[in-house]
């Protein structure tokens, strides 16, 4: 046995595995102990009875924590609303980046100075965003309301009281765009032009370059903002907590009561950690599931080069 | 050979006219173009315009009805007050300090994995140990953030920097997955004209690598720094109110005695707080951009 794993590390391939294995032992070192250590801390735990302070007299309850997620009337309620911030998050936050990066992708005078101005509401922090966003739809002192009396007089909406999931998703779509939009300009910029101008030599009209030129070539990049924006969205918790509130545990707007934000307040508020840790494994298998569906569909409408590459040569 | 020619002028004459339509059609979708850029610019910066017109206001001009648009007195001074109204500058110095160590921590551990990841073909686990790294992207944060929470504050590390530091070893999937976009496409000569020169694979890296990388070190240095300088969980679960961050503070610092919210104030105080961040994008736009790309695309 040692000399066969002698034999592993001799020769190139033996040196290069034994520094490939250096060169990632940081990363390693961190999964093992930052991520999978933790995750299995995290199952235990949802096991048990654990509040925080009962290390010595710790109960295992089996699966009665996830069995107690179908009885919670607040699980339904909030992951209903993350999926409703999400369904109209997701698509909506694409959409506008796709259609401003088609914009800046034609003759446009100054199209630097326009990506960066989209682009800069992405760098600002959530904390920032918040504090823009409460005084921006402030009932009695906000410009928006100001700005709606002027076709609408004496208008004030209490925009975080009466719509504050909308709220939640303008802010979001704004502070988000940016990010996508840059990636869509690039994968644009990135379709040859050849392509098109052949398509438009065939007679296609612009509207069916975009759609049968432009689009399938740009759903590799559709395809991954998709899965990342959707397991963002799903995990939203800061934002609604912090547009209620001066700081974490505050209960948002009702509406606001997001999956994420009932885990906070089972685990950090109410001490019920084994609860808590069972409601996240619950997400995290949810948010596998529907990864998986997407990755799913993804055979139906992305558009691989690669293939077709293969299949022509 | 009449009815020829008349055919042909009248296809020319045609195809002018379908030009001069097509340019006058071009220019219109020009200018409409142009319009709803600069309606969705203006959409997309009032929100940020009247947090800079609150920041000048006196106090008692925000909360006036109706609504002053523009500072009629304006107050330049709320910035000085706002960097004196709770120790300001130490915090700040607690955001450089946090962000930086996490920062130059997770680039070089990020950029090791990233290299082996892009350059060791055929070692064996490599692939699998890739598709660990792209998973933990589906991973939500709090199924492992709650647990570490739990294991730092057993370990008396709560509190300190330390998990910080811990993070920054560990380093990032999404700071490998740039690194390992980058890297790959550098040219496998340059890396063999390396080694036939009897450079080790540690020396490659850092010698030939990371110099000709400079846009992904960039983007990931200024990535982690503004995650930490944004970031308002992580500190505000682990540290104190002592050694916390400025992003923390900016929730709760600028209130009166009686716990009301300073609003001019406040906002002169967050447009300092993203006054850095704001002067780091456009220095380095470039490489931002060129790092959201290379992420984003071939994803």
């Amino acid at each position: 046995m040692p000399a066969a794993v002698g034999r592993l590390f001799r020769g190139r391939q033996g040196r290069d595995t034994v520094s490939f294995y250096l060169f990632v032992l940081p990363w390693l070192l961190g999964f093992i102990g930052l991520s999978i250590f933790p995750l299995l801390v995290g199952l235990a735990t949802s096991m048990t009875n654990y509040n925080g302070f009962n290390l010595d007299n710790l109960k295992f309850v089996g699966a009665n924590n996830y069995l107690r997620a179908f009885g919670d009337v607040d699980v339904p309620f909030s992951l209903w609303r993350t999926v409703y911030f999400s369904i109209i998050n997701v698509p909506l936050g694409l959409a506008l980046a796709l259609g401003i990066a088609m914009l800046l992708n034609q003759r446009v005078p100054a199209r630097g100075t326009f990506r960066t101005i989209f682009y800069l509401p992405y760098i600002i922090p959530i904390v920032a965003q918040v504090w823009i966003w409460r005084i921006f739809v402030d009932k009695n002192f906000g410009l928006l309301n100001a700005i709606i009396s002027i076709v609408r007089p004496d208008t004030a909406i209490g925009w975080l009281v009466d719509f504050p999931t909308e709220t939640l998703i303008a802010m979001t779509v704004w502070s988000a765009m940016g990010g996508a939009m840059v990636i869509f300009l690039a994968g644009l910029q990135g379709i040859p032009n050849e392509l098109k101008e052949a398509a438009i030599t065939d007679g296609a009209n612009s509207w069916q370059v975009f759609r049968n030129v432009t689009l399938p070539l740009l759903t590799p990049v559709v395809f991954f903002q998709l899965v990342m924006s959707m397991i963002n969205s799903l995990q939203v918790l800061v934002a609604p907590m912090l547009l209620a509130g001066k700081q974490l545990g505050q209960m948002p707007a009702r509406d606001n009561y997001m999956f994420q934000v009932h885990v906070y307040q089972q685990i950090f508020v109410n001490n019920r950690y084994g609860y808590g840790t069972a409601l996240l494994w619950l997400l995290f298998v949810v948010i596998v599931i529907l990864s998986l569906l997407v990755f799913r569909s993804s055979s139906y409408w992305v558009y691989y080069e690669v293939e077709q590459e293969g299949g022509q040569k | 050979m009449t009815t020829q020619s008349t055919a042909a002028r009248r296809g020319y004459a045609g195809t002018a006219a379908r030009a001069r339509r097509s340019a006058l059609g071009a220019s219109i979708a020009y200018w409409v173009r142009l319009l709803l850029l600069i309606a969705i610019t203006v959409i997309f910066s009032i929100p940020t315009i009247w947090l800079v017109l609150t920041s000048l206001k006196p106090e008692g001009e925000y909360g006036v009805s109706p609504i002053h648009i523009l500072p009629q007195n304006t107050q330049w001074v709320n910035y000085a007050t706002a960097l004196v109204y709770f120790p300001f500058y130490k915090y700040f110095m607690n955001s450089v300090v946090l962000a930086t160590s996490f920062t130059v921590l997770t680039v070089l551990s990020s950029s090791l994995a990233g290299f082996a990841f892009s350059r060791f073909r055929g070692v064996p686990g490599r692939d699998a140990l890739f598709s660990l790294v792209l998973a933990t992207f589906m991973v939500p944060y709090l199924v492992t953030l709650v647990p570490q929470f739990m294991l730092f504050a057993y370990l008396n590390l709560t509190n300190t920097y330390w998990p910080w530091i811990l993070w920054g070893i560990g380093a990032s999937p999404f700071h490998i997955f740039l690194f390992r976009q980058f890297f790959s496409s550098i040219p496998k000569d340059l890396e063999d004209a390396a080694e036939v020169d009897g450079c080790s694979k540690f020396r490659t890296w850092w010698q030939i690598f990371m110099p000709n990388s400079l846009p992904a070190a960039a983007a990931s240095t200024i990535f982690c720094f503004t995650w930490v300088w944004g970031d308002y969980l992580y500190p505000v679960l682990f540290l104190n109110d002592d050694i916390t961050t400025l992003a923390v503070k900016m929730m709760t610092g600028y209130v009166d005695p009686n716990g009301n919210i300073l609003y001019t104030l406040q906002m002169a105080g967050v447009l300092l707080y993203i006054l850095p961040m704001i002067v780091i994008f456009f220095l380095a736009q470039k490489y931002i951009i060129q790092g959201v790309v290379t992420t984003g695309l071939k994803g």
